[in-house]
C-alpha cells in the first residue's frame, strides 16, 4: 500500500517525462486497436459484400475473377454466358431464383448493372438482409433507373432526375449520346457493399444502350443517316410493347407482370453473369457440378462464401503486415518506457538510499519499480482506449463513406481485450528491467548515497 | 546496548587490507557518541554495519542484544527499520513527498514504531507534526513542498523521521556539515532534547571537532583501531 502511494507520488513528480512516455503507449495502444478493429471490419465488411447467393455463374476463368467481376465490379469479364445457358440453368430443378447481370458499362465512373427486377428481390447481402429503398421502388420501365445509395449522394441525383448513360467503362466515355436518357425511379439505403456505387437498369435497357452505342459507332464510319430512322424505329417497338402491356392488363394481372418483367429483360444475346438461390441448399453442389461440366458453353460456378474466403486469404500478407507495424509501434512505445526509467533510475539512487535507511527491503524496491511501469502501462493503455473510441466515432462516417468499411462501436473484444492483456503483460515484463537494476543497486549502495 | 568484539570488515572479499578494524566497543543506552576522524577512515562503514546493511566480515556485533550478524539480510532491514533511525549528510528527503509524508516514512516499515508514534498522538500524521514543531519547523511548512525547503529545515525533517516512534538508536553521518555555525548548535540541542525525550542511543559522526564539548562521550575510529 505505502508502495503503491510512493510509486503514485513519485510518477506525479516526474509528470513530463512520465506523461510523455504515457503518451507514446496511448498512441500505440490507439493505433494497434484502431489497425486491429479496422482490419476485421474491413473482413466482415468484405465477407458481408454478398449472402444468400449459393451460386455465382458465369463464363470460365478463375473463381476470383468471376467473384471479382460480378460481385466487386472489378476487371471486366471478356465472356458472357449465352441467354439459350441461362435459361436452360434456370429451369433445373430445385433453382428458387436466379438474377441475372449484365455489367460493363458506366455512368462517371460507377458501375452500370442491367439486371432483372428480381435483383431487389432476392439479391441479399451482410446476414441475409435485402435491399431497401430510402426513395422510389424499382424499375418498371425499361428506361428506369435504380441507383445505389452513394451514387445519388455523390453525385446529387433525386427521383425524377434524368441519366445519361454510356457505353464502355472509365469515367470519360466518349460516347455521350442523349439518345437513352435514364429517368431515377428508386434510390437504394445504404449497403457498405459495391450496390452503394451502382445504377441498376433493366437488363433489356444494355442492349439499347449497347445498340445506340453501335449505332453511333457505325455513323462515325458511314455518312448515311440511317440511325435517325432505327432510333425511331426502336421507339416505335417501345411504344408497340407499352400498347401490348395496357391490352393484356385487363386480362390477366399475373400476365402483366410477367409480360412486363420479360419487356425488362428483353432477349439479350448474352449476359455477365447470374446469380442463383435454390430451394434447399442440397442443391448446391450437384448444381455446381452440373454447370461446371455443361457441355454446350464452358461454364464456371462458384459458391460465393467460399471464394470470399479464398479472396481474404489472398489478402493475409497484407493483414500480417499491419499487424507486425503496429506490433512494432507497441514495443517501441515500451521500449521508450524503458528508457526514461533507466534514464531516470541513476538520478534516483539517493531515493533508493533513503528508502533503504527507513527499513525497506530491496525487494520493496523491485516491487515499487515494477508498480511504476506497471501503472504507467495502464495508464497507458486506459488512455489510448479511449482515443480509440474518440478515433472510431469520429472517423466511423468517413470509412463507411470512403472505404466501404462499416465499424462497429462496441465494447472492447475478447480479443481486444487479450491485445491489452499482452500490451500490460509485456510493459510489466519490460518494467522488471528497471526493477531489477534498482534492486541490484539497492543491495550494493546500501545506504551510502552515490550520485 | 551495542556491542563490538573483534570486528573487522572489508568491502571485498579479495581486498588486502580490512577497512574496519575493531577490537572492542561498547555503547551505553542513552550515550550520545561523538565520533571522528579523518575523512575514509572508516566512519560510515562503521555506521552501516551498525545499521545493519552490511555485516562484519568477522568478530561479534551485538545490538540490543541480538547478534547482527546472526541475522538474515531481511530481517536486519526489519531490525533497521524497527530500532534505528538514520540522518545522512543532506538531502534527506525524498522530494515528491511532503515533510509531514517524509517523517511518517520513518515509521511506515515497522508495525512496532508506528505502534509507539501512536501511543503521543491519534495519527501518524499528528505524531509528525508534533515532532516537526518540536524540531523547529513551522506549520505553515509541514505541507509544502520537501524539495523548496533550505538545508537546514530538511535537516530538522530528516531528525524528525529519525525520531518518530522512538527508535533504540539514532544514528546520524554528518548531518550538520551544510549547516552554518549557528544552525549547528542549534541543530543539535534538537537532537539532544529529542534524544532524551524518547530515551534513545545517539552515534553522531562529524569531522568538526569544535561540535565534540558537547556530547557526553568521544570515538576516534583511528585510536579505536590503533589499539590492536
Ligand atoms: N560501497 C563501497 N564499496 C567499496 N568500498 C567502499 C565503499 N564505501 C566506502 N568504501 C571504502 O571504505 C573506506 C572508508 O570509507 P568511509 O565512507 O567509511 O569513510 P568515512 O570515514 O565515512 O569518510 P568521510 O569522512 O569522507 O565520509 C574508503 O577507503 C572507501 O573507499
Ligand atoms: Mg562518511
Amino acid at each position: 500500500m505505502i508502495l503503491a502511494k510512493l510509486a503514485f507520488k513519485s510518477l506525479l513528480n516526474r509528470r513530463a517525462s512520465v506523461c510523455l512516455t504515457l503518451l507514446t503507449i496511448a498512441i500505440s495502444v490507439m493505433l494497434l486497436l484502431s489497425i486491429e478493429r479496422i482490419r476485421l471490419d474491413a473482413k466482415s465488411s468484405f465477407s458481408n459484400t454478398i449472402s444468400g447467393t449459393d451460386l455465382i455463374v458465369g463464363a470460365r476463368t478463375g473463381d476470383i475473377q468471376l467473384l471479382l467481376s460480378s460481385v466487386f465490379r472489378i476487371g471486366h469479364a471478356n465472356n458472357g454466358i449465352s441467354w439459350e445457358s441461362y435459361n436452360y440453368i434456370k429451369n433445373q430443378r430445385g433453382v428458387k431464383w436466379t438474377i441475372p447481370i449484365s455489367l460493363g458499362d458506366s455512368h462517371k465512373g460507377n458501375a452500370v448493372l442491367g439486371t432483372s427486377p428480381d435483383y431487389f428481390t432476392y439479391y441479399r447481402y451482410a446476414k441475409k438482409q435485402n435491399l431497401r429503398f430510402v426513395a422510389g421502388q424499382a424499375f418498371k420501365h425499361i428506361n428506369d433507373v435504380v441507383l445505389g445509395n452513394e451514387v445519388a449522394t455523390k453525385l446529387g441525383y433525386k427521383l425524377g432526375d434524368s441519366i445519361v448513360i454510356s457505353h464502355g467503362m472509365g469515367n470519360t466515355s466518349f460516347h455521350h449520346h442523349k439518345d437513352n436518357p435514364f429517368t431515377v425511379v428508386g434510390i437504394l439505403a445504404p449497403t457498405g457493399t459495391p450496390v452503394d456505387k451502382t445504377l441498376h437498369i433493366p437488363l433489356g435497357a444494355i442492349d439499347l444502350i449497347h445498340a445506340s452505342h453501335s449505332r453511333h459507332a457505325s455513323s462515325a464510319h458511314d455518312e448515311h443517316d440511317e440511325h435517325d430512322e432505327h432510333d425511331e424505329h426502336d421507339e416505335h417497338d417501345e411504344h408497340d410493347e407499352h400498347d401490348e402491356h395496357d391490352e393484356h392488363d385487363e386480362h390477366d394481372e399475373h400476365d402483366e407482370h410477367d409480360e412486363q418483367n420479360n419487356a425488362l429483360i428483353g432477349q439479350p444475346k448474352q449476359i455477365t453473369a447470374f446469380l442463383m438461390g435454390f430451394n434447399s441448399p442440397l442443391y448446391t453442389l450437384q448444381m455446381r457440378r452440373n454447370i461446371n461440366q455443361y457441355k454446350p458453353e464452358a461454364l464456371l460456378a462458384i459458391m460465393p462464401a467460399v471464394t470470399l474466403k479464398e479472396l481474404w486469404e489472398m489478402l493475409t500478407i497484407v493483414e500480417k503486415v499491419l499487424l507486425l507495424f503496429s506490433a512494432v509501434v507497441v514495443l517501441i512505445s515500451l521500449l521508450g518506457m524503458l528508457t526514461t526509467l533507466l534514464a531516470n533510475l541513476n538520478q534516483r539512487r539517493r531515493e533508493l538510499a533513503i528508502l533503504r535507511s527507513v527499513g525497506a527491503k530491496p525487494w520493496h524496491i523491485f516491487t515499487l519499480m515494477s508498480i511504476e511501469s506497471l501503472f504507467i502501462t495502464l495508464l497507458g493503455c486506459i488512455v489510448g482506449c479511449i482515443w480509440f473510441y474518440v478515433l472510431m466515432l469520429t472517423s466511423a462516417t468517413y470509412l463507411q463513406t470512403h472505404a466501404g468499411i462499416s465499424i462497429n462501436i462496441t465494447s472492447l473484444s475478447y480479443y481486444e481485450l487479450t491485445l491489452i492483456a499482452i500490451i500490460m503483460g509485456s510493459g510489466f515484463i519490460i518494467g522488471l528491467i528497471p526493477a531489477t537494476r534498482a534492486y541490484f543497486y539497492s543491495l550494493t549502495d546500501g545506504m551510502s548515497i552515490k550520485v | 546496548m551495542i556491542t563490538l568484539s573483534n570486528i573487522s570488515f572489508k568491502w571485498h572479499k579479495k581486498a588486502l587490507s580490512n577497512t574496519l578494524n575493531i577490537p572492542y566497543l561498547s555503547i551505553n543506552k542513552g550515550e550520545h557518541v561523538f565520533l571522528h576522524g579523518p575523512s575514509g577512515c572508516g566512519k560510515s562503514t562503521l555506521l552501516s554495519l551498525l545499521a545493519g546493511i552490511n555485516s562484519p566480515t568477522s568478530g561479534e556485533l551485538t545490538i540490543l542484544g541480538k547478534s547482527l550478524q546472526m541475522l538474515t539480510k531481511a530481517k536486519r532491514d526489519a531490525f533497521r527499520a524497527d530500532n534505528i533511525g538514520y540522518i545522512f549528510q543532506n538531502f534527506n528527503l525524498l522530494p515528491y513527498l511532503t515533510p509531514i509524508e517524509n517523517v511518517v516514512l520513518g515509521c511506515q516499515f515497522s508495525t512496532s514504531r508506528k505502534r509507539n508514534a501512536l501511543k503521543h498522538a491519534s495519527s501518524l500524521e499528528q505524531q509528525a507534526a508534533h515532532l516537526l514543531n518540536a524540531l523547529g519547523l513551522d506549520t505553515n511548512l509541514h505541507y509544502s513542498n520537501a524539495a523548496d525547503l533550505s538545508i537546514g529545515q530538511q535537516q530538522r525533517v530528516a531528525a524528525a523521521r529519525a525520531f518518530i516512534g522512538s527508535p533504540a538508536i539514532i544514528i546520524a553521518d554528518e548531518p550538520t556539515s551544510a549547516l552554518d555555525t549557528d544552525n549547528r548548535q542549534h541543530f543539535i540541542n534538537l537532537l539532544f532534547e529529542q534524544a532524551k525525550n524518547s530515551n534513545s542511543t545517539l552515534v553522531f559522526v562529524s569531522h568538526d571537532n569544535s561540535l565534540q564539548p558537547l556530547f557526553n562521550r568521544s570515538i576516534n575510529l583511528v585510536t579505536l583501531q590503533d589499539k590492536l
